[in-house]
């Protein structure tokens, strides 16, 4: 197995709101390993944002804060490092790209000057001009047409696929051990987004960074990841490696996101099976039910499940669930 | 479409500007207000001595001649005579100017740089007790009548301190420097709150951007967030909400200036309200507009320029 | 419908909201006590007899006479409390004047577009380009004198930025799609305007109002340095002019008193209208 480089443990992020005090992330584990991609899958308000953005140091603070918990990148504990420490990390060891390629940009500033911005930051050795070599090198590497134009132009003369491999480039270019993808194809065209997960996986391969993908979809956890986290209310309710989680899925929850993605035969191309949805809603951080979060949508939910909270427990080969009422093919 | 082309086609929406305001300047000044002459003459006046002032004064005349005086007088800067003081009224108008500016450049400049590095600092503590008093402290200054900050800082700071010259003026650099100090300070006061409120909103408005979430994320600091990311775009709006202004220093500081005895153009202007001196106040209030229509065209093709979004069409 | 649903949780979440802002609370408190005051002494139950001599001129605040008197010994509290009561005219009449003017002007213009809006934003273009105070004593010296005029000539001046705020709404709302389904049901032009443009761009108008509502009371004043003010009743505006012959007397209470009692009301407006803005804009909602 490869090395280990990020470990959050237990992690508990809350939030002051005019409303009380609400538990975004509730005692989240993850495993982040070299050269792998994890992906962690939910609907929004799941946690799954809020957990990535604690890894980045970017809790908006106030109104939220961890409550408790570690992160360790590499043996370093994230949660009280220095701010100037933790800048040294961030845009360098640990990058992060977003779901809004269209406004995540400075809009005033050249496309080049911005990624120039991050290497004038982490890497002082270079001169201007060898920065200058270096962004138009990145663009390339994420597969801009005519870079050295591109470099000279302004993130409004990009398209938003455009942008988001902008944005790719711009958070490898101090090639880091760890990339956060937030969404990062969401808002793009489905070709688009194809083309977006093929250049990370191929950026995978040649940097061997790790790489954190968080997305409502599972068809591209499919693609793109080597272990899956399914959350739900702040929890991780299901993880395991990917071939696990598509086959043998426990959770009532994975099961129903994975009926609520088209499926294909592999050799016919056909649709199998029906379609179906997850009846009901999210409930809401303010009054989450007693015991487990789903049992209101869940179709097999006792009275256990009403009066007390599961624990995410091993069911052998890192496979992890928690329910008390796990779906046994 | 590039910016040359850009700048002659936004010039050419001056015309209808224009003609609107030399429409509405001889709509309310010669055409509704009336006879004048009673004013000038007094309730005593004879006809004949009306009919015959109405005749110098040129009111006689078609008011299609007394419309394109207006058109005129917008380009040839000639505005006739003042009805009070017999002068010409350019003549007027360059006396007055360099005092006026004395108090209004300096005044402005001051305000606007200190107003922006204090929207600056609270941006950098926003939602803190400091965020909050400078907020709550520049509401209330922009709550106190105008008139007030004058009186008040005129009867405090100069008649019972004596830190300043409570009124007059001298021409000449460095002589005028102790007679608009206070003034100066006054406008300073009247102008801050708002011009904080302003800039803070600008600047708060960009604080929540997600590119300010991106440039964190690349690891840079706070403050280089703000004085580079935050500012740059913040200078969009900052830099048309400053130059729109810029018209209004002709007034001057109106009421200041004839409190302390400035001979500017503000004080003219109040005398000739107070003396309906109609040529004067028809000078200035066709100097402003035109200056004001400048200016708006200035700050629209700025923006082009600052602003890399804007896309010429 | 869905927009009348969801402009009711709109208003009610707006409710809700100003009411936990302690200083919005305290400021609907003031302006509603400077209201009742505005109204007693519209209806001669206090403060009638502001005109009578209660001492000796430009008598120092005491006991007696808690501000003190002005030329005329007479009661500095007695004429800051009538001039509550113009000084509340004032903000009405001309917020509502301007508020008439800017949304009728400013929604015609959004709504059908065109030559219409062509027309309308020249004029106000037109109508801005001439300095406040230029209009002001112009359409004063046409009104005459007395509060009508104050009412008229600072309404009339003060509605180009309402208008240009209603305008772009209207604009942005009359393509949406219950809009569409207004028409697609048979509702004619204004019966869509009113019953379905309007209501969305309300919070605006609450907002401007209260605006407006203080910027006439501090304009007063000008008003009244200028001779266009109130005549004959005390003011503010002719409280605060008038101390400009005092003060080389020290009598600093007249202005004193007037300063701080439109400090009150105004800053209350502006607290209230910052509080309406955050409670109703939904472009500044999660700052």
């Amino acid at each position: 197995m490869s090395e280990k480089i990020l470990e959050v443990k237990d992690l508990v992020v809350q939030f002051n709101t005019d409303r009380g005090v609400i538990t975004a992330v509730n005692g989240v584990n993850l495993e982040v390993y070299k050269g792998k991609t994890l992906g962690v899958v939910g609907e929004s308000g799941s946690g799954k944002s809020v957990t990535a953005l604690s890894v980045m140091g970017l809790i908006p603070s106030p109104p939220g804060k961890i409550a408790s918990g570690s992160i360790l990148y590499r043996g370093e504990e994230l949660t009280t490092i220095e701010q100037t420490d933790m800048r040294k990390i961030r845009g360098n060891k640990i990058s992060m790209i977003f779901q809004e390629p269209m406004t995540s940009l400075n809009p005033v500033f050249t496309v080049g000057n911005q990624i120039e911005e991050v290497l004038k930051l982490h890497q002082r050795e270079l001169s201007k001009v060898e920065r200058k070599k270096k962004a138009i090198e990145m663009l390339t590497l994420v597969g801009i047409p005519s870079p050295e134009q591109r470099v000279k132009e302004y993130p409004h003369q990009l398209s938003g696929g455009m942008r988001q491999r902008v944005m790719i480039a711009m958070a490898l270019s101090c090639e880091p051990d760890i990339l956060i993808a937030d969404e990062p194809t969401t808002a793009l065209d489905v070709t688009i987004q194809a083309q977006i997960l093929e250049l990370m996986k191929k950026l995978q391969k040649d940097l061997g960074m790790a790489i954190i993908f968080i997305t409502h979809d599972l068809g591209v956890v499919a693609e793109t990841c080597d272990d899956v986290a399914v959350m739900y209310c702040g929890k991780i309710v299901e993880r395991g490696d990917v071939k696990t989680i598509f086959k043998s899925p426990q959770h009532p929850y994975t099961i129903g996101l994975l009926h609520s993605i088209p499926a294909y035969d592999s050799t016919t191309g056909e649709q199998k099976g029906r379609l179906t949805t997850i009846e009901g809603m999210v409930p809401s951080l303010f009054d989450l039910p007693k015991g487990c979060s789903f049992q209101d949508r869940c179709g097999y939910a006792s009275d256990r499940c009403r009066s007390e909270e599961p624990s995410l427990d091993d069911v052998g080969n890192g496979h992890g669930v928690s329910c008390f009422t796990p779906v046994q093919k | 479409m590039n910016i040359y082309v850009y700048t002659i086609r936004r010039s050419l929406y001056v015309i209808p500007i224009l003609l609107g305001v030399s429409m509405m300047i001889f709509f309310l000044f010669n055409f509704i207000s009336g006879d004048p002459t009673s004013i000038l003459l007094g309730p005593h006046a004879t006809a004949v001595q009306m009919a015959e002032l109405r005749q110098e004064l040129g009111l006689d005349r078609a008011w299609y001649f007394q419309y394109w005086d207006i058109v005129k007088s917008a380009f040839t800067f000639d505005f006739g005579r003042s009805w009070t003081t017999k002068q010409q009224i350019s003549s007027m108008l360059s006396s007055g100017a360099i005092p006026s500016m004395t108090v209004s450049i300096p005044a402005f400049i001051i305000s606007t740089v200190l107003s922006i590095s204090i929207a600056l600092l609270i941006s950098f503590f926003r939602g803190g007790w400091l965020d909050k008093t400078v907020v709550f402290v520049c509401v209330t200054m922009m709550s106190i009548s105008s008139l007030a900050y004058i009186l008040f800082s005129q009867w405090f700071f100069a008649f019972k301190l004596g830190w300043f010259e409570i009124s007059g003026y001298e021409n000449g650099f460095p002589d005028f420097v102790p007679y608009v100090l206070l003034p100066i300070l006054i406008w300073v006061m009247m102008t801050i709150g708002p011009n904080v409120r302003f800039f803070r909103t600008v600047m708060l408005d960009e604080v929540y951007q997600d590119y300010v979430r991106t440039a964190r994320s690349k690891g840079l600091s706070e403050y280089y967030i703000l004085f580079k990311h935050v500012l740059k775009n913040a200078m969009i709006p900052i830099i048309t909400y400053v130059v729109i202004q810029i018209p209004f220093l002709i007034l001057g500081a109106l009421l200041t200036e004839s409190f302390f005895g400035i001979p500017g153009l503000g004080s003219m202007t109040l005398d000739a309200i107070n003396g309906n001196d109609f040529p004067v106040i028809k000078a200035m209030t066709i100097l402003t507009a035109v200056a004001y229509i400048i200016f708006s065209l200035i700050t629209d093709v700025l923006y082009t320029v600052v602003d890399p979004r804007v896309r010429l069409k | 419908m869905g927009n009348i649903t969801k402009s009711k949780s709109l208003w009610s979440h707006a409710w809700s909201s100003l009411t936990a802002d302690r200083m919005a609370l305290i400021s609907m408190v003031i302006i509603g006590t400077y209201t009742l005051i505005a109204v007693l002494g519209g209806l001669d139950l206090i403060a009638s007899d502001w005109a009578k001599e209660v001492g000796p001129s430009y008598a120092a605040p005491s006991w007696d006479n808690l501000l003190g008197t002005d030329i005329f010994g007479r009661s500095v509290v007695a004429k800051v409390i009538k001039g509550t009561e113009i000084a509340m005219s004032i903000g009405l009449f001309t917020a509502i004047v301007s508020t008439v003017i800017g949304v009728f002007l400013g929604s015609i213009a959004g709504y059908y577009g065109g030559k219409v809006d062509e027309v309308i934003v020249w004029f106000y273009t037109t109508f801005a380009s001439i300095p406040g105070i230029m209009k002001l004593v112009a359409i004063s010296f046409i009104l005459g004198k007395g509060l009508f005029a104050i009412y008229l000539a600072l309404g009339l001046s003060n509605w180009v930025h309402l208008c240009r705020l209603v305008r772009g709404e209207v604009i942005r709302h009359k393509d949406r799609e219950y809009v569409q389904a207004a028409t697609a049901i048979g509702g004619g032009n204004f019966r869509k305007l009113f019953k379905h443009i309007l209501p969305n761009v309300f919070h605006i108008v609450i907002i401007q109002f209260s605006l407006q509502f203080q910027t006439a009371i501090k304009s007063e004043v000008i008003l009244s340095y200028l001779g266009l003010g109130a005549q004959s009743v005390p003011s503010w505006g002719t409280m605060i002019n008038d101390s400009k012959l005092e003060l080389a007397r020290d009598v600093w209470w007249q202005l004193s008193a007037a300063t701080a009692a439109m400090l009150i009301v105004v800053l209350a407006f502006n607290i209230l209208g910052d509080a309406l803005r955050d409670a109703l804009d939904p472009k500044l909602k999660g700052k």
